[in-house]
């Protein structure tokens, strides 16, 4: 029973680094969405490979697949080129006509083979570890784990090999062709990394998992770090803690194991969207409400600097008149003065507001700027 | 200057073409070494696609393009190019010594990783540019100026002979323009050919001493004295211009 905890545990973190780390890319060259139509796209050349090898387990079903794949990704571009597709359009077209025609494949010729579209769409990680390896008749762990493991060694090689080629392809292909870094070459070697992981996830985990495994992570971690090597390194950990996190909640609440990781993926997007540091929408949201009340301060200090020593300043410096002299409603004047009083820019007495010498500096840096 | 001195660029009857659309029609031009030449012409004259052939990226339907007598694949290390800073992601994960150090990527070739020397190349060209206090900096904190020097340090570093700018004072303030121009002139002093697509005819005769006036053909190009003159300038804008400084 622990083995299996263990086993399905492993399996998920494998999966989830090795599409977190092209997903990086794809996040970044805002393509995530191929992902979605490889993952769909690749069932005809699974299934063509199925036929000709008479095997659910042979590697050639994943060469098949994979090259449906890279065949996908060609077929979008080449409706994009025509300049009369865009490409949102020419994915959406793409995947489900090659997905479709997998699909009649399956229900005309193979109506009576475990092949069936459930599997196809959401995996079953909860069997994935019934599926072993033996060498020399020993039992060396679940296929999944050493198939997804390979996969995980590839991907990580070509990005570690390639890193400044595909930094610099991502960033700014133009001068990475003036460089004579062939972006093009280095676009399809990552669309055929793609291709052969979510093939190999797939089978794990199904083709809805695998998009949420690819761009949910790096999505995730992009809000963090602005770095690249921190990026990858961070859509990893996320990858790998939404897999086990997931895991439990499954376990917990007796569901898919596939469904409680992409839910945990998304709620871990959601937290760190909401409370990261900079970048997190709470912290944007307290900024524009500090910056609105340090301007309304500044506001005043300089109204109340404009006029000091003037005869005039008794009547502008009447807290009751702030409102008239800036247009202030009368509640939002209260709290600027509040505000303003709690820093020390203005001292009170009775309905007098007068500048302290801090508050008279802040006016004068106002001024110059 | 001798006939037979090499030329840092020569284009012959280059033309490209979208679909059935020529962008660029029978183009010619000689850029002789040690020059800073500004490409002019109205919106949709095709210099940017001038420049953009000159750099192999775009396939020309006809014509020929050589830098010191040699195709551009042949001189790749020879040429330093600034796109448009329009062209890519600001909001790319790095910082400015980071791409500046892609300057250097092509003399690293394929595999090898930037390392110390890179590293102060690129502060010597931050330094050259003004930006030497940025280099932590995200770039996506940068102002439009900013950025635009980060991408002439960028190609600085890659320390070519022909450097090729494609709008490099596009949305930069007064004080950056008068910087990037001494840049340039600087480098021209040094013998590099700077080729550059410029929009403001006004500053044409200060900034420059070559000029190439272009709409979709070349109407004219030579030195700026003999070759900016108020008739060539109707012929390429088709007498929109109303206004000539000289």
């Amino acid at each position: 029973m622990i083995q299996e905890h263990l086993d399905i545990q492993l399996i998920a973190i494998v999966t989830a680094v090795a599409c977190a780390l092209p997903g990086v890319f794809l996040v970044l060259r805002r393509m995530t969405l191929m992902s979605d139509a490889i993952s769909h796209a690749i069932l005809p050349g699974i299934v063509l490979a199925f036929f000709l090898t008479e095997s659910l387990s042979s590697p050639l079903l994943i060469l098949a697949a994979a090259g449906t794949g890279v065949l996908t990704v060609v077929f979008v571009e080449l409706l994009q080129r025509t300049k009369l597709v865009k490409e949102d359009a020419a994915i959406g077209l793409t995947f489900p006509a090659l997905f479709s025609i997998g699909v009649i494949l399956i229900s005309r010729f193979a109506g009576n083979v475990h092949l069936d579209m459930d599997a196809v769409l959401l995996g079953e990680l909860a069997y994935a570890p019934l599926n072993r390896l033996d060498i020399f008749g020993y039992d060396v762990g679940p296929v999944s784990v050493y198939v997804m493991g390979t996969i995980l060694l590839l991907n990580l090689t070509f990005i570690l090999l390639f890193y400044k080629e595909l930094k610099l392809a991502t960033f700014d292909a133009s001068l990475a062709a003036t460089l004579g870094f062939a972006p093009t070459l280095i676009h399809y070697g990552l669309m055929t990394l793609v291709s052969v992981t979510t093939v190999g996830a797939f089978d794990a985990v199904g083709s809805i998992l695998v998009v949420a495994l690819i761009a949910g992570p790096p999505a995730t971690a992009y809000l963090i770090t602005n770095r690249l090597s921190l990026m990858l390194t961070l859509s990893a950990i996320i990858g790998s803690v939404n897999a086990v996190a997931g895991y439990w909640l499954a376990y917990l609440f007796d569901v898919s194991i596939a469904g409680a990781i992409a839910t945990m993926t998304l709620l871990v997007f959601g937290l760190v969207f909401l409370f990261v540091p900079n970048r997190g929408l709470i912290a944007i949201a307290r900024r524009r409400t500090r910056q609105k009340w340090e301007f309304a301060q500044t506001m005043l200090v300089i109204h109340l600097f404009n006029h000091e020593g003037l005869p005039e300043a008794e009547a502008e410096s009447e807290v009751a008149h702030l409102h008239e002299h800036l247009r202030w409603d009368p509640a939002f004047a209260a709290q600027v003065v509040k505000y303003a009083l709690n820093n020390r820019c203005v001292s009170q007495e009775e309905t007098q507001l007068t500048l302290t010498e801090r508050g008279r500096t802040v006016a004068q840096q106002a001024l110059v700027q | 200057m001798q006939a037979s001195e090499a030329k840092a660029i020569e284009v012959t009857d280059l033309t490209v073409a979208y679909q059935e659309q020529p962008v660029l029609w029978d183009v010619d031009l000689d850029v002789p070494p040690g020059v800073l030449l500004s490409i002019v012409g109205p919106n949709g004259a095709g210099k940017t696609t001038l420049i953009k052939a000159i750099l192999g990226l775009v396939r020309p339907a006809a014509g020929n393009v050589l830098i010191y007598d040699k195709p551009y694949e042949a001189q790749r290390r020879m040429v330093g190019y600034v796109p448009q800073r329009g062209t890519v992601d600001w909001d790319f994960p790095t910082n400015v010594l980071d791409v500046v150090m892609m300057g250097r990527y092509g003399a690293l070739g394929w595999m090898r990783r930037p390392g110390k020397q890179e590293r102060e190349l690129a502060m010597q060209a931050l330094e050259k540019v003004g930006m030497e206090a940025y280099t932590t900096r995200q770039i996506s904190q940068l102002s439009g100026g900013q950025q635009q020097r980060v991408f002439l340090a960028r190609a600085l570093v890659q320390d070519a002979t022909v450097y090729l700018m494609d709008e490099p004072f596009q949305g930069v303030d007064a004080t950056t323009e008068r910087a990037i121009v001494t840049l340039l002139q600087e480098l021209r002093e040094k013998g590099k050919t700077v080729v550059v697509v410029h929009h403001d005819l006004q500053t044409v005769t200060d900034y420059f001493d070559w000029v190439m006036l272009l709409n979709i053909r070349r109407i004219a190009s030579g030195p700026v004295a003999e070759t900016f003159t108020p008739e060539n300038l109707r012929t390429t804008y088709g007498g929109r211009v109303a206004f000539i400084t000289k």
